[in-house]
């Protein structure tokens, strides 16, 4: 299968970043439509598409749009926040989305407010992703100046306020209890979650419900209703429950890394094809999912096929769509060790198995890398793994623990090695040289 | 027991700063665009991001204990809370003051296996300092950080609110000679874009601003030619 543009049909008309170009290529159809129907059939809609949530864990969207309180006499405000704290590394395509196609986040949001009364939206933006955030200001303001956000939508009587929320380099903020506590002003730490405390559709945001979705979720939304949920729903018919497309942003060595949108169904190896194919050598492992997905052999590559189920069943994730393709000269010992930096870094330290141990896999993984491994060291970290997974307050722990034991298994010659001669099977050199 | 009673009973609770406790004074734009920021919000508490990012432009991209008084004092919450939000997040220079430009090299999977350790290292030998560390000149100011999410053009660097990328030693020539004459304070540049993208437009005040902000001239987007 080739590349099926949906959401980057017209990524690459500059035209489409204003309201007159978005305009012209039927844009905000969908909410002219939604205006006219009951809410709740914006939400079956939603329901039929299939439409899971493209941020990473692929939970279904209907049932967040059909969670928020359906009439409004508690008298708190809904929120609709947007997640575009887009730091999984190898990930890039939220913010492709929103410097190329501000107005489908825009009207994908709207909609989403339409469906569930929201009264505010928050856009929440990494701090470093400022061509972004300047293309999405644009498109408010045009939004604002033209009646599509602000008081009385479109003549609907509907009000919809939208603003953006710029983060400030934290990676724990992608994480949706501790983004909303991001918005409110706090240290980015999580919170506890259902069913310790009502969901934030019931109460999140200052108490108020809230409806939280990926960048690219909102942005299937116009197509959702503009064209129906069945018709959205032929798309990855062939897989057991994905439907609709993903975009998956391809880097390493390929020859042509960057943002490919594909319908589920497509085989990996077919989107390896679409980058380009391998540069610099054969292919010998990827990383499909963002960084947090366990890696897989070339055998796993060949076999896989994109869909939330079938990539499980191969043994990884579909995860946030950051697929990393690395040669057979890649020491995989020194990724993983580089792997193991990044969330030791991240880790926002609220609960021991994640602040303590990301730490001490880090300090194992370094020291095998320097070649001082000790005996043991591998069982260590299989050990260690396994305390963090499952055992930490929000899903980074797990996040840290899957890519080491992942990378054990697939790769245990790659470790033994490194522990016994003290350097890489592979002689590369990845890590950091001394000054 | 009863001890702890008693000291929570006589201790002061955190109280935010008061005006005469203050050593530095917003200027009159910076007060405009956190009283529109305060619109967004039904709090004052969550204005706390965006009025840091206020602070660290208007100190020339450094948090100091001062600053983060000063928003705390304009937000009425408490010091210690201010100072714990701003030392959580890591594009708040709360530790030292920075260069001029604050050059950020991305360390993370995609860029390593590209091959950003060498690089790196050119950088430092370049620049004659180590990650965390400015210049003796005080023009730069180097940084590692996490994935900065731009994996496909990988090796990638940050400076100011432009992202460079894919970078080879001959790029970092080019672009450390250009930053090196040109006015533009990429430091504050980046505070900058990040308040007036949360505000949106914002007339300036009319009525002469008795502290205008330091880095008002200096604005505009650095061009460096990616082919030489």
């Amino acid at each position: 299968m080739a590349e099926y543009k949906l959401l980057f049909e017209h990524a690459h008309d500059p035209e489409f970043k204003t309201l007159k170009g978005y305009l012209a290529k039927g844009g905000y159809s969908a909410l002219k439509k939604a205006i006219g129907i009951p809410a709740q059939s914006i939400i079956d809609e939603v329901k039929a598409s299939g439409l899971r949530g493209r941020g990473g864990a692929g939970f279904p969207t209907w049932i967040k749009w059909n969670g928020l309180p359906k009439d409004k006499s508690h008298g708190k405000k809904h929120y609709i926040v947007c997640n575009a704290d887009e730091g999984e590394p190898g990930t890039f395509k939220d913010k492709q989305l929103m410097e190329a196609t501000p107005f489908l986040l825009v009207e994908g949001m709207t909609l989403a407010a339409m469906a569930t009364g929201g009264d505010v939206g928050f856009i929440y933006i990494r701090g470093e992703f400022l061509d972004a955030a300047k293309a999405l200001r644009a498109a408010i303001d045009e939004a604002y100046a033209n009646g599509y956000l602000g008081q009385n939508i479109l003549g609907s009587g509907k009000n919809f306020d939208l603003y953006i929320h710029l983060g400030a380099g934290s990676y724990e903020c992608g994480e949706e209890s501790a983004l909303m506590s991001s918005i409110m002003g706090e240290r980015g730490m999580p919170r506890l979650k259902f069913p310790h405390v009502p969901l934030p559709t019931i109460s999140g945001l200052w108490d108020s419900p809230t409806l939280i979705n990926n960048v690219e979720t909102y942005c299937c939304a116009p197509f959702i209703v503009n064209k129906g949920g069945a018709w959205y729903a032929t798309l990855g018919a062939s897989t057991k429950n994905s439907r609709g497309t993903k975009i998956f942003s391809v880097s390493g060595h390929v020859n042509k890394p960057g943002n490919y949108e594909i319908e589920f169904g497509t085989t990996l190896a077919e989107l390896l094809e679409m980058s380009g194919g391998m540069k610099g050598g054969s292919l010998k492992a990827c990383v499909p999912g963002g960084s947090s997905v366990p890696i897989m052999n070339a055998d796993q590559v060949n076999k896989a096929v994109i869909g939330y189920e079938e990539m499980w069943d191969a043994g990884s994730m579909v995860g946030s769509g950051g697929c990393m393709f690395l040669n057979d000269k890649t020491c995989i010992v020194q990724f993983i060790w580089r792997t193991a930096l990044f969330y030791a870094n991240e880790s926002c330290g609220k609960c021991t198995p994640c602040r303590e141990g990301t730490k001490w896999m880090l300090q194992i993984l370094e020291r095998i890398v320097e070649g001082n491994g000790q005996e043991g060291d591998v069982e260590l970290l299989m050990d260690i793994t396994k305390q963090i997974d499952g055992r930490s307050f929000c899903g980074l722990g797990d996040a840290a623990a899957w890519p080491v034991a992942g990378a054990i298994k697939v790769f245990p010659e790659e470790f033994d090695f490194y522990v016994k001669n003290g350097k890489s099977l592979v002689n590369s050199n990845l890590k950091l040289l001394p000054v | 027991m009863s001890e702890f009673v008693q000291l929570g009973s006589v201790n002061e609770r955190p109280r935010p700063p008061r005006a005469d406790e203050l050593q530095l004074q917003f200027s009159d734009l910076a007060i405009a665009e956190l009283n529109q920021l305060l619109t967004h919000y039904p709090d004052k508490k969550s204005a706390i991001l965006p009025g840091l990012w206020i602070a660290q432009r208007e100190y020339n991209g450094y948090l100091s204990g001062e600053a983060i008084a000063e928003v705390a004092y304009r937000l009425e919450r408490s010091y210690a809370e201010v100072e714990g939000v701003a030392t959580f997040y890591s594009m708040y220079n709360t530790k030292h003051a920075v260069g001029q430009h604050m050059i950020e090299v991305c360390t993370c999977l995609s860029c390593q296996v590209c091959g950003v350790y060498p690089l790196a290292q050119y950088i430092k030998k370049k620049l004659g300092i180590n990650f965390g560390e400015t210049t003796e000149d005080g023009m730069f100011t180097l940084h590692e950080v996490e994935c900065l999410n731009a994996c496909d053009r990988a090796p990638v660097l940050q400076v100011g609110d432009q992202y460079h990328g894919p970078v080879d030693e001959a790029y970092v020539d080019r672009l450390i000679e250009q930053l090196r004459t040109s006015d533009v304070n990429t430091v504050t540049q980046m505070a900058d874009c990040i308040v007036k993208v949360q505000t949106g437009p914002l007339t300036e005040p009319t009525s002469p601003t008795t502290n205008p902000t330091p880095t008002a001239a200096k604005r505009g987007r650095l061009k460096v030619d990616a082919t030489g």
